[in-house]
């Protein structure tokens, strides 16, 4: 029962952080979402993870998205959408439909004699050791990124395109010479 | 009707897809729609841990849930920082001004 | 040692266009060094592996059910073929040093040659109808964009699709074979097609056969496919001469002289291969007569000498085919690059701005009448000796109605041929002043072509051990070099020929007198009596089709992600139906 709740707030949230005007308030929400999904793991047994949503996506995510509004302004976009709003709701109204007939009729078998497991430790770190390293990888490669997309000077261009570039801004230089020259000769 | 919490939990993993979805077509800012993905993969992390619980396995589906956190935090990172860089270079936010193909 | 140097032939030239892509289009000199090296080293694999062919086929990797097998068979066909694609193709790379001096994205050129070269003797020397028709479309999809090289000249892509649509229905007819060959075999070997024909019903045999007539016809530009060679012209000359020379064309002639075995008994089959090989070379040579651009002359000429070699194999007269094929990979990538010097030396393709050069561009000139002398097929030049088999096994296999017809054409290609030559190097100077004669690598290639036109002869009874060895089921006798030159010289065929030839020069001379035939004969061909104008429109077709197709492109994110929950339903539909 409780559950069923947790999942018509998580709903109510989630929605609410698609509808706001303001970037500022849909993050917030979006935080809301999280903490509620982190309640949530909880009470399904998944302790790590619940702890670990909990500070990374209605922490670290909510602190980014305000930075980034800060930085980029939060200008809210009035008009229209670029598709039209009945296609949209139809096609998600379809999607909804027929994922929901396809995977709420599958019967959930539970094991008939429940094998203990291992320890979490065991798991995350021998049965899934390969995960972690792919996540090792991943996150090595977003701070590359980052790094590289946040670079403020502009890459100098390589071989043939650099001397293009330079032949056009020369020619640019001479045309606004002259114009000056002509400026000047015009107040003569 | 008693509901079983695994189906509780998919009624949420198909909602949350489904907000995501809309919120994926509907926005023209850029960081809404960095919103509705993460709105997405909330309801595919719940999905996993679901499943982990009905199926006796917690400790899998949570081995499963801590990837997906990490990849996706890291998507939500690109996804801003690229926002942040379009702002800074274009001028706009805005999806309609950034395609430059003739179609 | 076989499989090590069949495999280098086709690797070399494929590890080739990695390096060149990764080198760039700013190092020129070590582009050119590289394009170079990498040809030359692959020929001389090639040519390495002749003497070790065996009948034996190779099995490379076994890939399962559905793939078969991936074997080779380097019999004497195969790397004769793969060894006159990889020497030609090399001779062609080493004059585009010099004609693509002044190119950019020299890179990508490079690349889709080398890249080509690799695919063709892939598929003369597969085993496997799966794999050749993998390189087949390979070498289909280089053809399309190497003609359209320059793609921002609209003649230049509308010629490149052309030809890959042309070729495309051809690949549809070996698609269709090879499936069905499938279907009764359980596998795709080539040999398992060619030792038990017999049990395939009649029917399905005579599909495989047409199908392959028609894959052959489209690739080596017989009637009624010819019409995208003419157009592929606006290529730059290297690749006209090694595609239309040198290599993809004669995979036509290759895959009909390859199965001829097996469908010669096929009600029908011999005669319609007779008679695409003589209504192309008549028709091309015709069209050859009146046409004004130096290049279209020699691509009609191509079709025309295909033809030849297409009318061989009907008459079952393999060897004869393949020594056609072999000295005209020669002499007519002779033809192509004297052709292309001379364009980059006057900077204009039409005939009728030519004249004259015979004076400032001795080389050139003495080149082009050595590959003149091949193709018209005059003693001392090797087409003169295949040419010669040709029409013997001609005579003595087909009906006499053709053997006749293939003489009028001899006479039409000596007809044209000196025309072609008269108006570039004879007469008055009607156009600019030439430039150079052959620049450094443009001669290498000329010179090592024009002796190889006058002396491949000489291998022709090695070459016709090889085959006779390698190729158990296709009926080939052994004979020695000095057999054969007996046999043609002293032939009655020969000297009818020798004769026709002579009256069409006398023809020539007394032209003048002769303008009343001509000026009917001029608008039918100069539109090619109405056979290109089909390709033309469907090229247009197919641009209108993608611009119109444009729309979906918008570019706009939203749009795009519309695309990913349509596609989701999709996939719901089909998993719920199958609850």
């Amino acid at each position: 029962m409780l559950t069923l709740l947790l999942v018509a707030i998580l709903l109510i949230f989630a929605i609410q952080a698609i509808r706001a005007r303001a970037l500022i308030t849909s993050a917030l929400w979006l935080a809301g979402v999280s903490a509620l999904s982190s309640v949530l793991f909880y009470s399904y047994g998944a302790h790590l993870v619940a702890v670990i949503e909990l500070s990374v996506g209605a922490g670290l995510v909510t602190v980014l998205f305000v930075f980034a509004i800060n930085i980029a302004g939060d200008d809210a976009i009035q008009a229209q959408s670029v598709p039209p709003w009945t296609l949209v709701t139809a096609l998600v109204a379809l999607f909804v439909l027929l994922l929901g007939w396809f995977v709420l009729g599958v019967p959930v078998v539970a094991p008939v004699s429940p094998v203990a497991e291992a320890p979490l430790s065991v798991i995350l770190w021998q049965a899934r050791g390969l995960d972690l390293m792919v996540q090792v990888v991943l996150i090595f490669s977003g701070v590359l990124g980052l790094l590289g997309l946040l670079a403020e000077a502009e890459a100098p261009l390589k071989g043939s395109m650099a001397a293009e570039v330079a032949a056009r801004r020369d020619r640019e230089m001479q045309t606004l010479d002259s114009q000056i020259l002509q400026i000047e000769d015009v107040r003569k | 009707m008693t509901l079983s919490p695994f189906t509780i939990a998919l009624i949420g993993v198909i909602g949350l897809l489904g907000i995501g979805f809309y919120g994926l077509m509907i926005s023209r800012n850029l960081i809404k729609i960095v919103v509705a993905l993460q709105i997405m993969v909330k309801g595919a992390l719940l999905g996993l841990v679901a499943a982990g619980n009905a199926n006796g396995q917690i400790g899998l589906g949570q081995s499963m849930a801590l990837t997906v956190i990490v990849a996706d935090t890291i998507v939500a990172v690109m996804g801003i920082a690229l926002g942040v860089q379009i702002r800074r270079r274009l001028g706009s936010l805005d999806v309609r001004d950034l395609s430059s193909l003739r179609g | 040692m076989l499989t090590t140097l069949t495999l280098l032939t086709i690797g070399l030239p494929w590890l080739g266009a990695i390096c060149i892509l990764l080198v760039g289009d700013d190092h020129r000199r070590l582009l050119n060094i590289l394009a170079a090296s990498f040809a030359v080293l692959a020929g001389i694999a090639a040519v390495a592996a002749l003497p070790l062919a065996t009948s034996q086929a190779i099995l490379l990797a076994s890939l399962g059910g559905v793939f078969g097998d991936f074997t080779l068979i380097p019999d004497g066909l195969a790397l004769s073929v793969a060894a006159i694609a990889a020497v030609v193709g090399s001779l062609a790379v080493i004059f585009a040093i010099d004609y693509m001096k002044h190119s950019q994205q020299l890179a990508r050129f490079y690349a889709l040659v080398l890249f080509f070269i690799g695919a063709m003797v892939g598929l003369a020397v597969s085993g496997s109808l799966l794999f050749t028709f993998l390189f087949w479309e390979i070498t289909a999809f280089c053809s399309y964009a190497l003609i359209s090289f320059h793609n921002d000249d609209p003649r230049a892509v509308r010629g490149g699709i052309q030809a890959l649509i042309m070729t495309q229905v051809g690949g549809i007819g070996l698609l269709a074979g090879a499936l069905l060959v499938y279907a009764y075999f359980g596998n795709y070997q080539v040999n398992s097609l060619l030792e038990g024909f017999q049990a395939v019903p009649p029917g399905v045999l005579s599909l495989v056969a047409f199908g392959f007539l028609v894959a052959a016809a489209a690739k080596s530009a017989q009637v009624p496919f010819h019409a995208w060679l003419p157009d592929a012209m606006e290529a730059p000359t290297p690749v006209t001469a090694l595609i239309h020379a040198a290599t993809m064309v004669n995979a036509g002639v290759y895959l009909l002289a390859r199965f001829y075995p097996a469908f010669a008994a096929v009600p029908g089959w011999r005669l319609s291969v007779m008679a695409v090989g003589v209504l192309s070379a008549l028709l091309a040579g015709l069209l050859a007569l009146t046409a004004n651009d130096i290049k279209r002359v020699l691509a009609y000429s191509t079709i025309s000498q295909l033809g030849y070699m297409v009318y061989a194999v009907g008459c079952g007269a393999i060897f004869a085919a393949q020594f056609h094929l072999f000295s005209h990979a020669i002499f007519k990538a002779l033809l192509f690059l004297s052709a292309g010097a001379i364009i980059t030396s006057i900077g204009t393709r039409d005939l009728m701005r030519m004249g004259g050069l015979r004076r400032p561009m001795p080389f050139v000139y003495a080149a082009f009448v050595i590959g003149s002398l091949g193709l018209v097929g005059l003693p001392i030049a090797n087409g003169f000796f295949s040419k010669e088999l040709i029409l013997e096994g001609g005579l003595t296999e087909g009906p006499f109605a053709f053997y006749l017809l293939m003489l009028l054409g001899a006479g039409i290609t000596a007809l044209y041929t000196i025309r072609l030559l008269w108006m570039v190097f004879h007469g008055e100077r009607r156009g600019p002043e030439p430039a150079h004669d052959g620049l450094p690598a443009m001669r290498v290639a000329l010179g090592l072509l024009a002796f190889g036109t006058l002396t491949t002869w000489l291998l022709a009874g090695g070459f016709s051990r090889l085959l006779a060895d390698t190729l158990p089921l296709h009926g080939i006798e052994a004979e020695s070099t000095w057999a054969l030159v007996q046999q043609v010289c002293l032939a009655p065929a020969t000297w009818i020929a020798l004769g026709v030839i002579a009256l069409a020069f006398g023809i020539w001379f007394i032209r003048s007198k002769l303008t009343a035939p001509a000026e009917t004969l001029r608008p039918l061909a100069s539109a090619g009596f109405g056979l290109e104008e089909l390709p033309r429109r469907i090229a247009d077709w197919t641009d209108r089709a993608a611009v119109s197709l444009q729309i979906t492109q918008s570019g706009q994110l939203n749009w795009n992600v519309v695309a990913i929950p349509l596609a989701l339903i999709a996939i719901l539909f089909v998993l719920l139906g199958f609850k």
